[in-house]
């Protein structure tokens, strides 16, 4: 799965989507599912994102549970559960086994997506570590101010701006200097290049070519025999 | 009064942060904590505060360990001054921010309106007191992180390199207001790597590598040390380097250029008689 | 061809009162240039508009010119002038845009449309410059402060650019890292590039630079070579907290009718009182 290119991955995560999509029967949306779990299981990825798949299949239960108590047949509430369940695990999959970086040189140079766009969700990423090194920053510095988050919700709402302040001022600043820095940088300024390679191999042709057939197939099964 | 007995920390084991360090620093004190970025001053200082706890060993404030104490409760003795005000300048006016803290302590009105006017006072604010905090300079903002943890009325003063990012102007005002603070009773630890200011202002030096504690002493005595100080990553004052190597011609070991162009000055004065 | 030059440069940003007034100045190729001033003086403001940030990026008023390398900032893009101009901010840690080192290093090669067959090539060999070698897959976040300034660098060296821009590069560094970030930047100078640097601890950049710029107030107070430079600053009593202790001691002692060259250094300052003291001692022993 990793030395697939990303483009391939992109095209897999909305196969699978539609897949789930046509897939109607149980048995299917379940094999569905098995054959993502296992598919991470044999790329040596399931240690780190089994965390993730378990506690979608917990979501899942609960939506399923709050669907057949709305009123859905039992069956249909499991089929929303476990269509969610397939869904969502392809995504795990796509993020587990791609880098940002490739996954955003996909999306422009092959996807036509606008660069701005596409950097606009790196940056973001980008964002997160330093965000959480700030707010343990902000959180230090106010609990050396005595500042603790307890008591009824209405102080520890108020008490909560001693956090939020700074913290959100912080990050204005932030994106202010990186906006500026990607402009210092020459950002957007011309024909740029991409130091990651991701063309399309020919492992990458079979497996689209496969994906091509195996929804044609569940379109026709689904058509003709109403799975 | 401030004692640590034999503790340690680490952020990943096997790789201690702080290393068995045992320190007492008396009250009235003005002492400095120098080292390499990484050495581990950082860690202690945040172990005094109570913001981590230690893996082994303990500290004792103004006789009671703090093992069980919050970073609120330690706040009424340490203040502790951040190095990047932003992080914790959040109210409107000066006067308002100086406040947050008492109030978080539960002063009394009174108490809160004569700590924080005494705080402002003290360090030179007190014209500032209806200011928008954020539109200050650099220096200013730290008088008011400064400000700010007096107002708690703490005995201790911690400043995490509190001059960074300083013109030298308001370093000098800072360590002014730093020095007066101390005269007037407070015990002050300034954690630096700016050697000036530790020559001149600080009369006891920690020294940290690699988590441990490799020197304490006067600061004269640091710089005493030769070549050991390099391997800390500190660099002598120029001038205190300078009148050492100059000590076969009878020159004695100085801070300032003043001090050392009048003792060059008299023997050259001597030899022209 | 001035590396830069500023011809009676004006700037204000929007809704803010003049920051840099009439400034006449001019940087030489390969030159190392070091700009001093109290806080609130305008030198961030004059990195920027050494880069063509002022007034592309704020906006705001200006009023004379500023040529790079014989490109008026005016007529140009900030995309055009960052081949010849790389500036690493105050901020440097919010100038990191990638997630990990490698992709940060090879973004401004990536804007620059490189080949991509290039690009491992020439970010390995940056990193290797600042000392930051085996690190490609790190994540940035997981730097520490100086090695974060480090990557910053890398970032702006990689497209080797003529003029290399610092703001303040040295406030979150130890003595020792400082010491290295300025043997590099002096390395790069001598290997023809042309640095300007804003910096308090004038002793640090002084082994290096040519020039020396003392900023008040939006104006140049005082600008050239940084003995004379220096010397002014001590005459005229401006902003003279900066001046290093060893020249403090060198012009305190020209008073009392001594003559130095001028130090760099301290094996300098030695060298020279060092003979002073020995031929005062053989003439008080001799008579």
């Amino acid at each position: 799965m990793k030395q697939l290119a990303p483009l391939t991955k992109l095209v897999f995560t909305v196969a699978v989507s539609i897949w789930a999509m046509l897939l109607t029967s149980l048995p299917g949306l379940g094999l569905l599912a098995v054959a993502q779990v296992v598919t991470l299981a044999v790329c040596g990825l399931l240690g780190r994102t089994y965390k993730g798949i378990l506690s979608l299949t917990g979501f899942a239960v609960v939506l399923i549970l709050v669907q057949y108590a709305l009123g859905s047949e039992l069956e249909a509430a499991i089929a929303g559960g476990l269509r969610m369940i397939d869904m969502a695990t392809v995504f795990v999959i796509l993020l587990a086994t791609t880098k940002m970086q490739s996954l955003t040189t996909a999306l422009v140079s092959q996807c036509r997506v606008p660069q701005e766009y596409a950097f606009m969700f790196t940056t973001a990423l980008r964002f997160i570590p330093d965000f959480l090194a700030e707010s343990k920053a902000v959180r230090e510095a106010q609990a050396c101010r005595g500042y603790t988050g307890k008591g009824g919700i209405v102080r520890r709402f108020t008490s909560y701006l001693a956090l939020v302040g700074p913290l959100v001022l912080r990050a204005v600043s932030r994106s202010e200097t990186m906006a500026l820095s990607l402009e210092l940088r020459g950002f957007g300024a011309g024909r740029r290049s991409f130091s990651t390679d991701v063309g399309l191999k020919f492992r990458d042709y079979c497996t689209l070519l496969g994906m091509i057939a195996l929804t044609a197939g569940f379109t026709a099964g689904r058509i003709v025999y109403g799975w | 009064m401030l004692e640590m007995t034999g503790v340690s920390y680490h952020y990943q084991p096997g790789k201690p942060a702080v290393d068995n360090v045992s320190l007492c620093i008396r009250a009235g004190e003005f002492a400095a904590i120098a080292g390499r970025n990484g050495s581990g001053k950082t860690t202690l200082t945040r172990l005094v505060m109570s913001l981590i706890k230690p893996a082994n060993g303990q500290i004792v404030l103004n006789g009671v360990n703090t093992s069980s104490q919050s970073p609120g409760d330690i706040a009424r003795h340490v203040g502790y001054v951040f190095q990047n005000p932003d992080s914790q300048i959040f109210r409107d006016t000066v006067a308002s921010e100086v406040a947050y803290g008492p109030e978080q302590l539960g002063f009394s009105a009174p108490e809160i309106a004569s700590s924080v006017a005494e705080a402002l006072e003290k360090t030179g604010l007190t014209a500032l007191a209806d200011v928008y905090p954020r539109s200050l300079s650099r220096g200013q903002k730290q008088r008011v992180t400064i400000a700010s943890a007096l107002a708690m009325k703490p005995d201790i003063l911690i400043l995490d390199e509190p001059t960074s990012g300083q013109d030298a102007k308001e370093k000098e005002s800072l360590l002014r207001i730093l020095t007066e603070l101390n005269e007037q009773g407070k015990t002050i630890i300034l954690v630096t790597h700016d050697m000036d200011i530790l020559a001149r202002y600080a009369k006891r030096v920690v020294v940290m590598a690699s988590g441990a504690k490799v020197f304490d002493g006067p600061v004269a005595e640091l710089f005493a040390q030769g070549n050991d100080i390099r391997k800390w990553g500190l660099r002598a004052p120029a001038i205190m380097n300078i009148s050492r190597k100059l000590s076969k011609y009878g020159v004695f070991p100085v801070l300032t250029a003043t001090e050392l162009s009048q003792q060059i000055a008299e023997r050259v004065q001597r030899g022209r008689m | 061809m001035k590396a830069i030059s500023f011809e009676n440069f004006s700037y204000a940003y929007p809704k803010s009162g003049v920051v840099l007034e009439k400034l006449c100045f001019e940087v030489e190729q390969g030159s190392f240039t070091a700009i001093v001033g109290p806080s609130g003086a305008g030198k961030t403001t004059f990195c920027l508009a050494a880069a063509g940030v002022v007034p592309h990026y704020f906006g705001g008023r200006t009023g004379g010119t500023v040529v790079v390398q014989g490109i008026q900032t005016m007529d140009s893009t900030m995309g055009e002038l960052a081949k010849d101009v790389a500036l690493v901010l105050e901020d440097y840690e919010s100038q990191l845009v990638a997630m990990t080192v490698e992709d940060e290093v090879a973004f401004g090669l990536e804007n620059a449309g490189v080949d991509r067959k290039l690009i491992p090539q020439m970010v390995r060999e940056t990193l290797q410059l600042v000392g930051l070698s085996g690190r490609e897959q790190c994540e940035v976040g997981g730097l520490s402060g100086g090695q974060k300034q480090r990557l910053a660098l890398a970032g702006a060296l990689v497209t080797k650019p003529d003029i290399l821009i610092l703001d303040e590069p040295a406030s979150a560094l130890d003595p020792a890292g400082t010491e290295e970030l300025y043997s590099l930047l002096g390395k790069l100078n001598e290997q023809g590039m042309t640095i300007l640097v804003v910096e308090h601890d004038i002793a640090q950049v002084l082994p290096y630079i040519d020039q020396l710029v003392l900023l008040m107030e939006g104006r140049i107070a005082v600008a050239g070579q940084p003995e004379a430079a220096l010397r002014k600053m001590s005459e005229e009593s401006l902003f003279q907290e900066v001046i290093p202790p060893l020249q403090e001691l060198r012009f305190l002692l020209e008073k009392h009718g001594c003559r130095f060259g001028a130090w760099r250094c301290e094996a300098d300052a030695v060298r020279e009182l060092s003979a002073v003291l020995q031929e005062a001692g053989e003439v008080s022993r001799s008579a």
